[in-house]
């Protein structure tokens, strides 16, 4: 039993070690990261009026980074 | 079993590749790889006797955009007292490099290195990365990135090196 457990742990280090997700992308290598398309938000002005307009009316669900009240009729 | 799981997060974490820079007062790697508009090899060796700057830059990447004009009025200002500017593109087309030359045109000469073996040789860690070569063919400066402000202590380090 106890030479199953041991064998199981090595399993599961070997596993781990064979499963590295990471990867280093050298700095020369980062063109498609550096696309539009690729960032977190593309688009941060429309991003900003959008969340603008939906926390005035929205008031009670709001509030990620739109700021401000007013009518949001724009 | 909480040493295992420590022992597996470190062992995770080395797994990561390190690569090591070059360092001031080395020899200037070769670039084979890279090749010069007419589609000659890239020989550094050519330049000795020379102060040059060797500049690694990407049209993806907007300070080396940015770079390219100081660059380009830096090398013809003192291109008389034997420095000059080898820029190395490294996008992985070098057809998009082409045409933004075409579109802002510079005087010093182009390589270009779409598999980017040349900055793997010289372990460039940022982009835009400028290394500053004496006339014995020593690295004398690597210099990350680029500001507006880098202007006055990159003019003054070449000055130096060209009266050395």
């Amino acid at each position: 039993m106890r030479f199953c457990c041991l064998l199981l742990k090595l399993l599961l280090l070997a596993g781990m070690f064979g499963s590295q997700g990471c990867s280093s992308v050298a700095p020369w290598e980062r063109g498609n990261l550096a696309k539009e398309e690729m960032s977190l938000d593309p688009y941060p002005n429309l991003s900003h009026i959008r969340d603008h307009i939906f926390t005035s009316r929205e008031a009670s669900q709001g509030g990620r980074t739109g700021s401000g009240g007013g009518c949001g009729c724009n | 079993m909480k040493w295992l799981t420590n022992f597996c997060a470190a062992l995770m974490l080395t797994g990561s590749s390190m690569a090591h820079a070059l360092h001031e007062g080395q020899a200037t790697p070769q670039c084979p790889s890279a090749l010069t508009d007419k589609g000659q090899k890239l020989d550094l060796t050519a330049y000795k006797g020379k102060v040059l700057l060797i500049d690694f830059w990407a049209t993806w990447c907007g300070p080396c955009q940015k770079s390219m004009p100081f660059l380009n009025s830096l090398r013809n200002q003192h291109q008389r007292e034997g420095f000059e500017v080898v820029a190395i593109n490294v996008d992985e087309d070098s057809e998009i490099a082409r045409e933004f030359l075409q579109a802002h045109p510079v005087d010093y000469p182009m390589a270009f290195d779409p598999k980017g073996e040349c900055p793997a040789q010289f372990n460039v860690e940022a982009m835009p990365s400028s290394f500053f070569i004496d006339k014995t063919g020593k690295v004398r400066k690597v210099h990350l990135g680029y500001r507006d402000d880098d202007q006055a202590a990159i003019g003054k380090l070449v000055s130096t090196l060209l009266a050395e």
